[in-house]
């Protein structure tokens, strides 16, 4: 474990110290990007929505978990909420879907209503599916657990 | 001027009255039987006409445009669910049942029941209704026209869709619009609709 | 008891679920870890780092990480909601590509414009940066720097800035981005009332019994506020929502009354309302009487294109654009009485029925009713006429200032109410409504600032779309941007703002965490700290002044901007860059650097590091050695106090979950204007517009003018451009969450069927978007949440791979110097 950590660090200095000396062209530095600004470059076709079905972890118990399924066409408006139509309490155990949570039932003043609350009707402004695009920059943000872990 | 017009009218009388007096019975029989062909080519021709997407929209704009978005009108394999595919008996006697009672459509463009989209919107729950008993009562026939419940994989299906389609739809227990609703147009206000 | 790692794991997992939804496990539970030291985190409150709604979130760090954010329930603005992008705010800091050194373009270790990015030092950094200076400003004068600031701008940073600028160089020419966000609000505010920023707050929003959104998709661009609306309509049944656009978006979801407008006539349509209010008697008489004056604005004044435009030489008034001439109402009923329903109508595209069912909402005397409105209205050739139009009909029918009743212009950016516009980060304001160009607003800042007379200039900088013409043109040659992705933004980047960044006299410094392509185009990039990295204040629109604490360190070399502007300061002295005759006037100043002018002046330093909550980190105050942003807070609400603008004591917004300014005796004001809700308004009079000298607002005669460019037969489409809910302007931190990236990866062009069906274009095609200024490729999406008309396309600008500001036309409202994003006319050809 120990020499591993040592590894580690060893690893991380001479990255940073080789990231110290390193140059970088002035067309590759706007990581998001990587073409030079008077030259348009063709934009990749467009991704498919994961339709797995399957349930992401979440970063953070109190995250809004990410759509695994398509959601073309679906209709949440003054006339209809068709997210609701699986997801709600009545219909979850039959559709299999998960049920909203029970924040979804509270309105401004933390009371319980006997239904969805208004101000969560538009579901689509906290949840939203995911695309098959491999994201442009990696991220270091650490879990909870990776940081319990190290401290043990 | 009226009374030549009874007149002709008279003679036009004594001929169909009496056809045989006037022409021969080979000429009549002959003559039956092409107008007959052109009776029911232009029957058949009035009937395709009037299951046309132009025909449809022409007074439902809004639910055409709104079809246009949908996987029923463009999609991966190129095959397009028009209107009458799914609002059209593909049954000759369903077809003529139903075309009857589009008369009554037709009664309603002439008074103008949803001549504007407002109009529309206002009749949109009534009409989505209608469709939705009918295919309710037949068993979503018009879905099965294309869709058949022995040909699906449920292996090639999303997890929940084949999770639905080999318990409730395979059991008979639910019929495809009473889930599917909604995919091809917008839905009308579903506050008094059940399970939804 | 013993414990396999696995069960240790398991434990802890439940355990910190449980910790942070703030329940209690049983301490029966006793194969579980139930020792709440090995589970803690740390939480603190902060403003989020996004739109202009000013949601108050709760951040979780744990060893000098964020690891969670969710909404605050204590704060009022949005009761413990967060949007997508909120939600996720713990991983904005964290994507691998932050710039965690200076780095300067350079050949064989020489400053070389065509040169390769090189990490240096933050001594070489701003050595160089003050040599390029210091030469500048001896050679050209103090017109010849400039700064381009921002309204994410943290409200100390965006002091500190102002100082630096007018009261240390003596140049005016600061700009913040807020120039493309909020210029013709504040122009509406100032013509109108006398006075910036909304008399009503967002409590309005569970009041109104109508709202009418003009130009503003609130469903995706202040979703929170949308929960607020919605709210409101789904709860009460006879409230009804009317919304206003080019196109069909997401807000016309909640619309009883959907209305797609043809570009430009928004202006037709408000005079209409206005008309149809008078023609059918629905004047509020007595509240007219007492509070209101009218006037007529001047016409064909431009469109604030270059002088040498042919557009720009064709209008007679340019000169002369902001000024106006006292009418009476009989004159104002003429003057709009040309708007009546058949022909607004026609104009607009709108049908008869549901104009007047709009006017309707106003009209109605038992309606109170609150109009939002966002870049639909400002950015707009004719934006600060669109906001004064919208105050018409409020004042004429007296809905203004009481709750429900409240014509509300929303912000974009996070501070650009309290940092951009409070503390005047503008190239032609000072603190507090205060203008460079009065003398006595100017008096009033030397005093305060303590600084001699002669230094802050009395003619206004140039402005943000100036200042890239100036940029071009090699009349502003060191330039400093911080917080803002300008190369992304501003309008018709080819022919302004690349060849202003590359042109080979000039010296572009870049200020940010992540590299942009505005670092791209930069000579030098300087790392900043961001958000909770920083002890921080940001303003939203409903004037809420809302404080941070520094809850993690920032990585590297990075440093805050407001670090970088003091630090800098340090670099100069008066004789270096202040006129001789005015240190031979008050040879007190002589040979004192400028960070002991700005910085040390006896305000600024005042507060010991003793002042400060040991409980959090404060990088700025330990190597300055005082509470910097205490001193420089406290220094600017000098400004404002005693004059309408009045903020709280520093140590009390570490405190609250934000204030309402003004606040009076430790009250904050939720409506302003109104006697018994506002202390400035004096007894007895019920109503009192005290920006104005005689307590009156204005109403103006304004015309419908047309867009400076429209689509003829060869650019035969608008281009209409804007955000989507996903990202955060153009995408610099919310392209780097993983999550919302796969949410919303790249820009498309959204279009009607038919019209790519006429183009031979189908879903997906990769198309050019091209006008007269430039193109870009994208592609076609017909089915999207977006649903534009026949004849109309909008793309979004988030994406740094499609610059959409290549296509985008650099025309001004001639008032508020603000672009048009919505309108210019492009065509579309397949790639």
């Amino acid at each position: 474990m120990k020499t591993r950590k040592i590894l580690s660090v060893i690893a991380l200095v001479g990255l940073s110290m080789s990231a110290m000396a390193a140059t970088i062209p002035a067309d590759k530095v706007a990581t998001l990007r990587q073409v030079p600004l008077d030259i348009e470059p063709t934009p990749p076709v467009m991704p498919k929505v994961d339709n797995t079905d399957v349930e992401k972890a979440r970063s953070y118990p109190m995250q809004p978990p990410v759509i695994p399924h398509k959601i073309d066409g679906y209709q949440i408006d003054l006339k209809a909420n068709k997210c609701m139509q699986c997801h709600s309490r009545q219909s979850s155990t039959y559709s299999k879907a998960p049920m909203v949570s029970v924040t979804h039932y509270m309105d401004r003043d933390n009371n319980f209503l006997a239904t969805l609350s208004p101000r969560r009707y538009f579901c689509t402004q906290c949840h939203v599916p995911q695309v098959d695009a491999k994201p442009l920059v990696g991220n270091d943000f650490v879990d909870l657990h990776e940081l319990m872990k190290k401290e043990k | 001027m009226v009374a030549s017009l009874l007149a002709k009218l008279k003679v036009i009388w004594g001929v169909i009255r009496r056809p045989s007096v006037h022409y021969s019975l080979g000429f009549l029989t002959l003559g039956g039987f092409v107008a007959g062909i052109i009776f029911w080519g232009g029957f058949n021709v009035a009937l395709e006409a009037s299951s046309t997407e132009e025909f449809c929209s022409d007074c439902h704009q809004n639910v055409y445009h709104e079809l246009q978005s949908t996987i029923h009108y463009s999609n991966s394999s190129g095959v397009r669910a028009t209107c009458h595919d799914c609002h059209v008996p593909h049954k000759w006697t369903d077809k003529i049942a139903r075309k009857m009672q589009a008369s009554r459509e037709i009664y309603g463009q002439i008074i103008g029941t949803i001549d504007t989209p407002e109009k529309f919107e206002a009749r949109r729950g009534t009409l989505a209704k209608h469709e939705w008993k009918r295919l309710k009562a037949n068993d979503s026939q018009e879905c099965r026209d294309c869709h058949k419940f022995d040909s699906m994989d449920f292996t090639r299906q999303s997890t929940r869709a084949a999770q639905m389609h080999s318990t409730a739809l395979a059991s008979g227990e639910k019929t495809c619009i009473d889930c599917h609703k909604g995919i091809a147009h917008r839905l009308p206000d579903m506050a008094d609709v059940k399970d939804f | 008891m013993k414990m396999n790692r696995r069960d240790f794991m398991k434990a802890n997992a439940a355990m910190a679920a449980a910790s942070v939804a703030g329940l209690a496990l049983p301490a029966a539970a006793s194969n579980l870890i139930t020792s709440s030291e090995q589970t803690k985190l740390e939480w603190n409150k902060a403003p989020c780092r996004f739109c202009g709604t000013g949601c108050s979130v709760i951040v979780a760090t744990r060893d000098g990480k964020v690891v969670a954010t969710h909404g605050d329930a204590k704060s009022e603005v949005n009761k413990g909601l967060n949007c997508i992008k909120g939600y996720f705010l713990s991983k904005i800091m964290y994507g691998k590509d932050r710039i965690q050194t200076p780095m300067m373009r350079m050949t064989n270790g020489q400053y070389d414009k065509n040169g390769e990015f090189t990490p240096i030092t933050w001594d070489t950094a701003f050595d160089t940066m003050a040599a390029k200076w210091k030469k500048t400003m001896k050679e050209k004068g103090p017109t010849a720097v400039g700064m381009f600031g921002s309204g994410q701008w943290t409200v100390f940073e965006g002091y500190a800035a102002v100082k630096l600028m007018k009261a240390g160089f003596g140049s005016n020419n600061i700009d913040p981005n807020a120039r493309h966000c909020m210029a013709s609000a504040v122009g509406g505010f100032m013509r109108t009332f006398g006075i910036d920023e909304p008399m009503g707050c967002y409590d309005d929003m569970e009041a109104a019994d109508a709202f009418v959104l003009w130009g503003s998709n609130m469903a995706e661009m202040h979703p929170i506020l949308w929960t607020r609306v919605t709210d409101r309509r789904l709860s009460a049944p006879h409230v009804k929502v009317a919304v206003l656009s080019t196109f069909e978006n997401r807000s016309f979801d909640l619309a009883d009354l959907p209305v797609v407008f043809e570009p430009q006539t928004d202006l037709a349509i408000l005079n209409f309302i206005a008309n149809y209010i008078i023609q059918n008697n629905k004047v509020n008489k007595d509240f007219v009487k007492q509070h209101v004056n009218f006037r007529k604005g001047q016409t064909d004044i431009g469109y604030g294109l270059r002088a040498s435009n042919p557009l720009q030489q064709k209008a007679k008034n340019v000169a002369t654009a902001g000024s106006s001439t006292a009418i009476d109402f009989e004159e104002f009923k003429k003057f709009v009485a040309d708007y009546d329903v058949t022909s607004v109508s026609k104009l607009s595209g709108v049908s008869e029925h549901k104009l007047i069912e709009l006017a309707e909402l106003y009209a109605d005397p038992n309606r109170k009713v609150t109009s939002f409105w966002t870049m639909g209205f400002n950015q707009h050739t004719r934006g600060v006429w669109c906001n004064n139009l919208i105050y018409n009909i409020h004042l004429l029918v007296g809905k203004i200032s009481t709750p429900g009743n409240s014509p509300f212009s929303l912000t974009g950016q996070p501070s650009a109410c309290g940092t951009a516009r409070e503390v005047g980060t503008f190239s032609h304001r000072l603190p507090a409504d205060m203008v460079v160009t009065n003398p006595k607003h100017r008096a009033a800042a030397q005093k305060i600032w303590n600084i001699p007379e002669g230094i802050i200039p009395p003619k206004p900088g140039y402005h943000a779309v100036e200042q890239n013409r100036r940029l071009k043109d090699g009349d502003l040659n060191c330039y400093w941007v911080q917080v803002n992705n300008n190369m992304q933004a501003a309008a018709n980047m080819n022919e302004e703002g690349l060849p202003g960044y590359r042109n080979p006299e000039n010296f572009i410094v870049v200020s940010d965490a992540y590299p942009t392509v505005t670092t791209q185009a930069a000579d030098m990039i300087l790392p900043a700290a961001m958000w909770v990295e920083k002890e921080g204040a940001y303003g939203n629109a409903e004037r809420r002044t809302q404080f941070w604490h520094q809850m993690v360190k920032a990585p590297g070399e990075s440093r805050s901007d407001l670090w970088q502007l003091m630090e800098f300061s340090k670099r100069f002295t008066t004789d270096e860059v202040w006129p001789k005759e005015v240190l031979d006037a008050n040879p007190q100043f002589k040979g004192k650097t400028l960070y002991q002018v700005l910085y040390q002046n006896g305000n600024v330093e005042k507060f010991p590091l003793s002042d400060m909550d040991s409980k959090y980190m404060n990088d700025e105050a330990n190597h300055f050695g005082f509470y910097a942003q205490k001193g420089l807070f406290e220094e600017y609400a000098q400004f404002g106090r005693g004059r309408g603008h009045d903020l709280a004591d520093f140590d009390r917004y570490h405190e609250e979950h934000g204030l309402r300014w003004p606040v009076v005796n430790g009250v904050e004001t939720k409506w302003r204007y109104r006697e018994g809700s506002d202390p400035y308004v004096k007894a007895g009079t019920g109503f009192q517009f005290y920006g104005k000298p005689d307590g009156k607002a204005v109403i103006y005669a304004l015309p419908y003018e047309p867009a400076p460019e429209s689509p003829d037969e060869e650019f035969d489409l608008w281009l209409s451009t804007g955000r989507v809910l996903e990202h955060w302007h153009s995408g610099s931190m919310t392209q780097r969450v993983p999550e919302l990236y796969k949410a919303f990866p790249d820009a498309v062009c959204f279009m009607h069927p038919e019209d790519a069906k006429k183009r031979g274009l189908r879903r997906g095609d990769a198309i050019k978007v091209i006008s007269r200024r430039g193109e870009i490729k994208t592609r076609v999406e017909t089915r999207g949440r977006n649903k534009p008309p026949v004849g109309l396309v909008f793309v979004p600008w988030f994406d740094a791979s499609q610059l959409i500001n290549k296509v985008t036309l650099d025309a001004t409202d001639p008032l508020s110097k603000q672009t048009d994003f919505k309108k210019c006319a492009i065509k579309i050809v397949k790639a």
